[in-house]
């Protein structure tokens, strides 16, 4: 029997205007697409319907939602802001709940500076598994993102960040494979 | 939980404490737990999920 795709989305977590981390979401959208057996999307949070008189689940978006819904697992690429996530992506990711339980997700952080986001893969860990995410052990860092891509928005050194980028999706395809699995043949008591 | 689009059983796979969302959750709030436990069930056929807050027993 075939098996259905898995389908891991990519959420672009910033919103700042000249944003480098749409180089990187572009990136790893495109390494995802050409793995057999998967199906991707690049969705941009600026495009996404962000209403601030309200938070939670009664600002759900529906098409969000079911993006979410879909997904057995996320990329999340998130630049760090003062140490920690942008605030519209955490705004985004709480709209959702149970479409995220038992899924995988991978985190890509992206910093101007030498430490390639650490700070905001930490800070994010906490709440995605509050989320019910299972994060993968493997990161992508993109260090000194303005020195990465050219002014085309290309990567200067590709083969290095596609062998890197391969790495960590190896790891989220299968746990995203295996988190499947489990969630629709392994009840719990 | 039938699956809605394939009629087959799902397969119950997390409860989760969470805070109610609605009056009728909030009058399900098990103290000792601290909220209410939501249940999530994915279909094997189709892969669909579906959630449902649990009664008390």
């Amino acid at each position: 029997m075939m098996m259905k795709p898995i389908n891991i989305p990519v959420i672009l977590g910033t919103t700042r205007r000249g944003r480098l981390s749409a180089h990187v979401a572009r990136f790893v959208t495109n390494e995802l697409s050409k793995r057999p057996g998967v199906l991707t999307e690049l969705i941009d949070i600026a495009e996404m319907p962000l209403p601030i008189d309200g938070a939670g689940d009664e600002i759900k978006d529906p098409v969000f939602s079911q993006k979410m819904e879909n997904a057995d697992g996320i990329v999340i690429v998130a630049p760090e802001y003062n140490h920690s996530f942008p605030g519209l992506l955490k705004h985004l990711l709480d709209t959702c709940l149970e479409e995220y339980i038992h899924k995988a997700s991978g985190i890509v952080g992206v910093a101007s500076g030498p430490f390639g986001g650490t700070r905001v893969v930490q800070s994010l860990l906490p709440a995605l598994r509050e989320m019910g995410l299972m994060n993968i052990f493997t990161d992508l860092n993109f260090s000194s993102v303005g020195k990465v891509f050219d002014e085309e928005g290309k990567l200067k050194d590709e083969e290095a960040w596609a062998r890197r980028t391969a790495n960590f999706l190896d790891e989220l395809i299968w746990m995203s494979t295996v988190l499947r699995h489990g969630r629709e043949n392994v009840p719990q008591e | 939980m039938i699956c809605a689009d394939c009629g087959v059983e799902m397969t119950r796979h997390a409860k989760k404490v969470i805070y109610p969302r609605s009056e009728h959750e909030a009058s399900l709030v098990d103290e000792a737990l601290g909220g209410v436990l939501l249940e999530r069930h994915t279909c094997p056929g189709c892969g669909k999920g579906a959630s449902q807050v649990q009664e008390p027993k």
